[in-house]
């Protein structure tokens, strides 16, 4: 991902609206009993788009942010959201961009992954719960909703963050430009 | 190039790591009232207005999916619901059944008291399976046959009266012909004048019967009960025991009286609604009529 202000501005916004919008609006969706984790599969998204890194600091900004708007154990999502951007990352890194079946099934994947890192830390954090049959039917149900909203959320994460990626600028480059004539021009050397 | 890379990556996230967990063990730890609390509060201050705008804004859209999702909940509910309340009302008609019949049963066990049940009789209780059906309500089918000791002519007495008596017996079933039929015919005496009588059927009126060949001159109200004789006379006896209500008279015509020896009464037993009788089987055979 090429790193500009502007691209940094973007994706300060899009971290900020995706946190309001997790905690106002799709965490008070009632899908199949459960509710769609639109922040995690941002952080996923801009993980398999930019990277490791930038799916890293993306997941910890987003996570922070959460943490405090939700007034919870300040960390505990930021680790939790770190931990899966950095997945995603790597992922893309090592074995390259997915396919859409690859999108969608590292979706479901990471949610569950994500759910499991955040119980963890609330379990451990003093939550007395115990995990209980509804629990992981919960984190399950997320998790499919996950791998269905893969795709569209990374399509619109791309589409946001469009200018900044190498694969993009790549893709551009190699295009034909078709003069009036109809000849393919090639573009010029850089 | 690349190694560069790498270890810039590595530290980057073992600086998130850490600062993560350095947050998590501080927030821990301090109270509310700590620096980190502080800052939390207000990052949720500044940001509560966006949440409150963003709230207002993004409600359709959640509304829209909760939609969706209540319409096909509800139908499950519904499907779910309409389950219930066939198994409940399933329930409610037995347990409605089981007390109807209870009561009847204990109805039948009210009539019989009092001494009516002469010596020596056994009364069956007996369920009625199968039912005539014409109007005049002639005859019913029994569970209990010859096998239970039921025999032909045995009296058969209904909840709150007298019913008939059995006309045919097969091993687990017995037919049992209801006063009501044409050709029924029982001696009777009004309680309390005591005049007697005989009680035959108003054929095609299951609720009305006719005393007849009433003595002329004997005062006979309406509401006065009617019973069974049960007159015996040397070998010639009544099948019917003394003192088993048949019914009340409802018309008596001092002018029908007068002409024709006759008034009407109603039976007490429901003839048409009857799920159990009693027979008063006879072990030893007694004299009929």
């Amino acid at each position: 991902m090429i790193v500009t202000p502007g691209i940094i501005g973007r994706l300060m916004a899009l971290g900020a609206f995706v946190a309001v919008a997790q905690i106002v609006c799709f965490s008070k969706m009632d899908v199949f009993g459960s509710d769609p984790d639109v922040a995690l599969l941002v952080v996923i998204s801009l993980g398999v788009l930019g990277g490791s890194l930038t799916g890293a600091v993306a997941g910890f900004s987003i996570g922070l942010l959460m943490d405090c708007l939700l007034l919870e154990t300040l960390g505990g999502f930021a680790l939790a959201m770190l931990t899966v951007g950095y997945v995603a990352g790597r992922y893309r890194e090592t074995i390259g961009p997915p396919t859409r079946g690859a999108t969608a099934l590292l979706g479901g994947a990471l949610t569950l992954l994500g759910s499991g890192v955040i119980a963890a830390i609330q379990i451990g954090t003093g939550i007395d719960a115990t995990v209980s049959f509804l629990v992981v039917r919960d984190a399950i149900v997320t998790s499919l909703i996950g791998a269905a909203l893969a795709i569209p959320v990374l399509w619109i994460v791309r589409l946001v963050v469009r200018s900044a990626l190498v694969d993009e600028r790549r893709a551009a480059r190699r295009r034909p430009i078709v003069t009036r004539g109809g000849a393919d021009q090639a573009p010029p050397v850089q | 190039m690349y190694r560069k890379q790498v270890r810039r990556r590595r530290a980057v996230l073992l600086l998130l790591v850490a600062a993560s967990l350095t947050l998590l063990s501080l927030y821990y730890r301090e109270g509310n009232g700590g620096p980190l609390h502080g800052v939390q509060d207000v990052v949720s201050t500044v940001f509560a207005p966006i949440e409150s705008v963003a709230d207002r804004a993004l409600k359709p859209a959640r509304d829209l999916v909760n939609w969706f999702h209540e319409t096909f909940d509800a139908r499950g509910e519904n499907d779910r619901l309409h389950d219930q309340v066939a198994e409940l009302r399933d329930q409610l008609a037995r347990a409605q059944t089981t007390r109807q019949e209870a009561k009847e049963v204990a109805a039948l066990d009210e009539t019989l008291s009092g001494g009516i049940v002469p010596d020596g009789t056994d009364p069956v209780t007996a369920r009625v399976i199968g039912r005539s059906p014409t109007v005049w309500y002639s005859s019913v089918t029994v569970d209990k046959g010859s096998s239970d000791g039921v025999h032909v002519d045995d009296p058969v007495v209904a909840a709150l009266g007298l019913a008939g008596k059995v006309t045919q017996t097969t091993p687990n079933t017995a037919q049992v012909t209801l006063i009501t039929d044409a050709d029924s015919a029982v001696t009777a005496r009004i309680v309390p004048s005591g005049a007697t009588g005989v009680v035959e059927p108003d054929v095609g009126d299951p609720r009305d019967l006719q005393l007849d060949y009433l003595e002329r001159g004997t005062e006979i109200a309406e509401g006065q009960m009617v019973v069974t004789a049960g007159f015996s006379t040397g070998d010639l006896g009544s099948i019917f025991p003394p003192g088993i209500p048949i019914g009340e008279i409802t018309e008596a015509t001092p002018e029908e009286q007068q002409a024709y020896q006759r008034v009407h009464l109603e039976p007490f037993a429901d003839l048409r609604d009857m799920s159990f009788v009693k027979v008063l089987t006879v072990p030893s055979g007694k004299g009929k009529g």
